[in-house]
Parts: structure tokens; C-alpha cells; sequence
């Protein structure tokens, strides 16, 4: 069974997503206050996942969860490239250069300007 | 049925072992040997503890009827049924530790006082009745219990991705059991100042200016999204004739694991919620206990439940994974505990149902979702659209904060997610990380003020 990462469309995605094969794999959650896409993962790549990131864990919905943001970040990279969701391979293909972007993440992460 | 009423505080009187007066707290340290307070830190050096928290909360009154570090024998009670000498029930080791060099260089023996300093200053004296070594790892071990001691609820065996464990396996081997006295009353810096009530006051509180005849308590070591403030909202309604007067928000502050939230915007986030009014003020009151939270899951629930009795509550909140981290524990592990009692922890019955136990009422509850076909949140056990179900996942929120999006309304109220973002932006991180833990030891929640102790 596949499992799944959680890619959060707001806004600034949204605009990235328009008009492309990708547009029609979002789903509302929280009634519509919220657009996801859910990329499935197949379970030996998972696997490569959890390992490649100590905190990383599959929660009870079947979603990769507690990854880096650096990881998020790269598998909507990926997915705007391919216009695809099948990207996993060459999201493990830049594992090294996430791990290292990562490791900062541990020690900062730039907070939002809200207002 | 008559009406509830505030419970006593367990062991029927509060502990109240602050000295006041200048004169007096002099006196009782002058002289003594002294040994300035130090965290525990991890394998890494990373600060997991620090036992000024243990101090606060013994001589404040939140342990009641507890005193001050366990001798030997009541350390071993502890263990084995989790009662005190005194027979009251209570949960957790409570120790001063010291290495065997600082042991050595201090020279101390039993029967002497140990003035304890603080950021330098004098702030307690520990009455040393027993000097005693332990095992850290089979206190550690013994603390949390073994699937095969403790089968009802123990799933795996601790371990090192335990912060609980880690925490007393981490204690240093040379115990002082004695009574702790706190002889110069540290100052609470802002924001904490705003939220510390402890028991006889927060008792005063309940009574006389909040008016509540029945409160009830939420445990809480996290910034409250939509599902938290539902599940105090809901739970709020249990009472007796009427639902509960007022809800106790009770935050612990101390070392927590890596990937919760910093201790100020949970305090702050909770105070958002009634500032902002999703639960008015009348009805809501902020406060805190330090502890570093041991993630004891029904073990710590115990704890909880001394806690909040003490403070004045008559009702306590109960969720899924109660305190817990990883799946050490059944999920169910503290309603278990709160609904038929847990033999081999020593509870052939609930804690609230046995001699010497709890007064406090448990109100377990399962969880809260969002439900798309009902549009609202839903409370699981009423909501029959289980495979439409949203859940607040903890670690899907945490994701969502982390990407820097500015949640919906549903999954956070815009001015508790504010709150994170203003402590975000004071430490560079909106979590837990070694960083903040190191901060934290260094500054602590107080300052303390200087008071000079005669030498002689």
C-alpha cells in the first residue's frame, strides 16, 4: 500500500499549479479552508524516507509526516518540473542536498511575515 | 447527589514551605555549605531537566503532601505501589541528585543543611535526613514499568527515544532525601509572571473571583488548535446538576522534547483563546506548574491529577495518549488506569476509588476531528462519518506551521497562530530545538533575587 506526503497548496503554489495536469489532484481539507495534494509514495521508497530522515514517521493516515520543510519544499519543486506526481526518484535523487538544507532547519527557520 | 464542591488538597493540607520573612530565612541557611543548582543534561550535554522546577513545585504546594527528595525507602513505596511513606498516592521519583565528585567535594553527611543557590543567589535549603546512591537505569526503568511487569498497559520497552527515561536514567547516582525550603522567593519574568497561581492561591482564585463551584482541568504542553479548544468546550459540560463553573488550563513549563512548542506561546496561545473570546475569560484561567515532563503517559496522569486537585479543580480531562510520546504505552493507558485501576502500577482500583487516593474526577475523553459531511468539528465517539474524518494530527499541524502557511481558522485561531509566530520570531524556531533547551537552562523562567547569608 502506498503511503502518502501532504504538499500544501496556498496561494503562492496555487499560482504555479493553474492551468497544468497537476490542478485537478487538489483536494479540499477542512472544507475547502485548506488545498493538499497527496503524492503517493510507494512503500520501498517510504522506506528510503524514514531513513534518510531520523524524525520522519508514517502517522495512522498513511501520511509521511515530520520530514523537513527543505523535503516538502522539494517534492513541489519536483512535481511543478514533471508536471507529474509519480517525482520520488528524483526527489531521493537530491536526498544528499535536503539532508544538508536540513541540517540548518534544526537551528532556524525563517518565520512568516504575518501581520 | 449532593452538589460537588472544591476537593481538599491530597494529603489534606498544602504543603507551604516558602520562608517570607528575611530574618527567619537568614537564620535557617546561615552557615551552611553550599551547592549552586545545575541541569541534567542528555549524552549530548543538551539540558533535560533542571530540579529548581521539582523544588517550586514541592514547597509551592502543587505535590502535596510531598516535602522534599525521597529517602531510599519511600523512593522504593514509589516503585512498587507508587504511595508516599504517608500512604498518599503519588506517581513519580522526586530527587536531588549530585554526582559522586560534587558528593566528595561537598562534605556533607546526614543531618546537615545544604543551602542551595540558584543563578548564584541563595534560594532553598535541603535538610539532608538520607544520603543514598540508586541505579539511574533501573530507576528509570522501574518509573515507566516493562511490557512484561506491566502488561496491562507497557507496549514496548523505554528507551533512549524516551525523553522521560532519558531523564532519569540521566539523574546523577548520589541521592539527599530531605525536606526542601525555599528561603528567597524567586521573580517570575514576563510572560510567565502573568500565569503563576499556585495552589492556595489559584484555590483563592476559583473561590472568591472566578466564583466557580466545579472547574475542571486540562493538561496542556502544547499551543491550542481548533481540536483542543473543542475538546475543552465539550468536556467543560460534564459537572453535576450544571456543567463545570470555570476550565483550568494548566500548562507544564520546563525541558520538553525537541518538536513542542516553545513554553511561552503555549501559555500565550491558551491566553488567546479566552482573550479573544472562543472561551470567555469568566469561564477560562491560564496557569502553570514547572516540571519537565517526564511523557509518562497514566504515570503522569497521576501527577496531573495531584496537581490540579491541589490547585482546587474538581474534574480533570482525560484524552487519547494522555501525556504519552511514541507507542511505549496503549493508547488508552490513562483511561485505563482512570476507569478500572492498573494492578501491577499498584492500583487494583482507580486512583480516584482507593484509600489514600485522588478526590479529583476523571472526565475521559476520545478526540476531535473535522468532519466535511458535518462542517463542523466533530467529537469522534458522535460523528458517524469516520472515513470522511480530518484529524488535527499533531504532526500534520507542526508541518503546516513549519512551511510558514498561515493556517485556516479551523485548524488554529489566527491570533494563536500569531502568538507562534511572535516566539518564532524571538528564538529562529517555532519548536523545541537543542538551542532553545540550552537558552532555557541558562535563563530559566526566573531570576532570584540576592539575599546575603551570615557566614556563621
Amino acid at each position: 500500500m502506498p503511503h502518502f506526503i501532504g504538499v500544501i497548496i496556498d496561494e503562492k503554489r496555487m499560482e504555479k499549479i493553474k492551468g497544468t495536469p497537476l490542478e485537478k489532484e487538489i483536494k479540499d481539507m477542512f472544507g475547502g479552508a485548506l488545498k493538499m495534494i497527496a503524492v503517493p509514495i510507494p512503500e520501498e521508497k517510504s522506506k528510503e524516507v524514514l531513513k534518510a530522515f531520523d524524525k520522519a514517521r508514517i502517522d495512522s493516515r498513511g501520511y509521511i509526516e515530520d520530514v523537513p520543510v527543505a523535503f516538502r519544499r522539494a517534492v513541489f519543486e519536483e512535481m511543478i518540473k514533471a508536471k507529474s506526481l509519480n517525482i520520488i526518484d528524483n526527489v531521493l535523487a537530491r536526498i544528499s542536498e535536503i539532508q544538508e538544507a536540513a541540517k540548518k532547519e534544526d537551528e532556524y527557520i525563517p518565520p512568516p511575515e504575518v501581520e | 447527589m449532593p452538589l460537588l464542591r472544591m476537593p481538599p488538597p491530597h494529603g489534606g493540607k498544602l504543603v507551604d514551605s516558602v520562608v517570607k520573612n528575611k530574618d527567619r530565612a537568614e537564620k535557617l541557611a546561615a552557615g551552611c555549605v553550599r551547592f549552586e543548582l545545575k541541569p541534567t543534561t542528555d549524552a549530548k550535554g543538551v539540558p533535560i531537566r533542571h530540579v529548581y522546577r521539582e523544588i517550586m513545585s514541592v514547597c509551592y504546594g502543587f505535590f502535596s503532601p510531598l516535602e522534599g527528595s525521597m529517602v531510599r525507602e519511600e523512593l522504593e513505596r514509589v516503585l512498587k505501589e507508587r504511595r508516599l511513606l504517608s500512604e498518599w498516592i503519588f506517581p513519580y521519583p522526586i530527587l536531588f541528585d549530585v554526582s559522586e565528585e560534587d558528593y566528595k567535594a561537598l562534605g556533607v553527611k546526614e543531618g546537615d543543611r545544604l543551602l542551595l543557590t540558584l543563578k548564584g543567589q541563595p534560594f532553598a535549603t535541603l535538610d539532608i535526613e538520607e544520603i543514598y546512591k540508586i541505579d539511574p537505569i533501573d530507576v528509570a526503568t522501574r518509573t515507566f514499568g516493562t511490557p512484561e511487569k506491566n502488561p496491562e498497559v507497557v507496549r514496548q520497552p523505554f528507551d533512549d527515544k524516551h525523553p522521560g527515561y532519558v531523564i532519569y536514567k540521566f539523574h546523577q547516582p548520589v541521592i539527599f532525601g530531605g525536606k526542601y525550603t525555599i528561603i528567597n522567593e524567586p521573580k517570575f519574568k514576563e510572560p510567565y509572571d502573568r500565569f503563576w497561581f499556585p495552589p492556595a492561591k489559584c484555590r483563592e482564585v476559583i473561590k472568591n473571583v472566578k466564583k466557580w463551584r466545579t472547574c475542571i482541568a486540562h493538561q496542556t504542553r502544547n499551543v491550542p488548535h481548533v481540536g483542543h479548544e473543542m475538546l475543552m468546550k465539550c468536556a467543560a459540560f460534564t459537572g453535576d446538576v450544571e456543567p463545570c463553573g470555570g476550565i483550568l488550563v494548566n500548562a507544564i513549563i520546563g525541558a520538553k522534547r525537541k518538536g513542542d512548542y516553545p513554553d511561552e506561546a503555549i501559555l500565550e496561545g491558551h491566553e488567546a483563546v479566552n482573550k479573544y473570546g472562543y472561551i470567555k475569560p469568566e469561564r477560562h484561567i491560564v496557569t502553570m506548574t514547572l516540571w519537565d515532563m517526564r511523557y509518562g503517559n497514566p504515570i503522569e496522569s497521576l501527577l496531573h491529577g495531584i496537581i490540579r486537585q491541589n490547585m482546587g479543580c474538581t474534574h480533570h480531562m482525560f484524552g487519547r495518549d494522555h501525556a504519552a510520546v511514541g507507542e511505549y504505552y496503549d493508547m488508552y493507558a490513562t483511561q485505563i488506569l482512570w476507569t478500572k485501576g492498573i494492578p501491577s502500577f499498584g492500583f487494583e482500583a482507580p486512583p480516584n476509588e482507593v484509600d489514600y487516593g485522588l478526590k479529583i474526577l476523571p472526565q475521559n475523553m476520545a478526540e476531535f476531528w473535522y468532519c466535511p459531511k458535518c462542517g463542523e468539528v466533530a467529537y469522534s465517539e458522535t460523528c458517524g462519518h469516520s472515513k470522511e474524518k480530518q484529524k488535527f494530527s499533531g504532526s500534520f499541524v507542526r508541518g503546516i506551521v513549519s512551511e510558514g502557511i498561515f493556517p485556516p481558522n479551523v485548524i488554529f485561531r489566527p491570533e494563536v497562530y500569531k502568538v507562534i509566530v511572535k516566539w518564532w520570531k524571538v528564538y529562529g524556531y517555532p519548536f523545541v530545538n537543542n538551542k532553545y533547551l540550552k537558552l532555557k537552562a541558562q535563563e530559566l523562567e526566573v531570576d532570584v533575587p540576592p539575599l546575603e547569608i551570615p557566614k556563621a
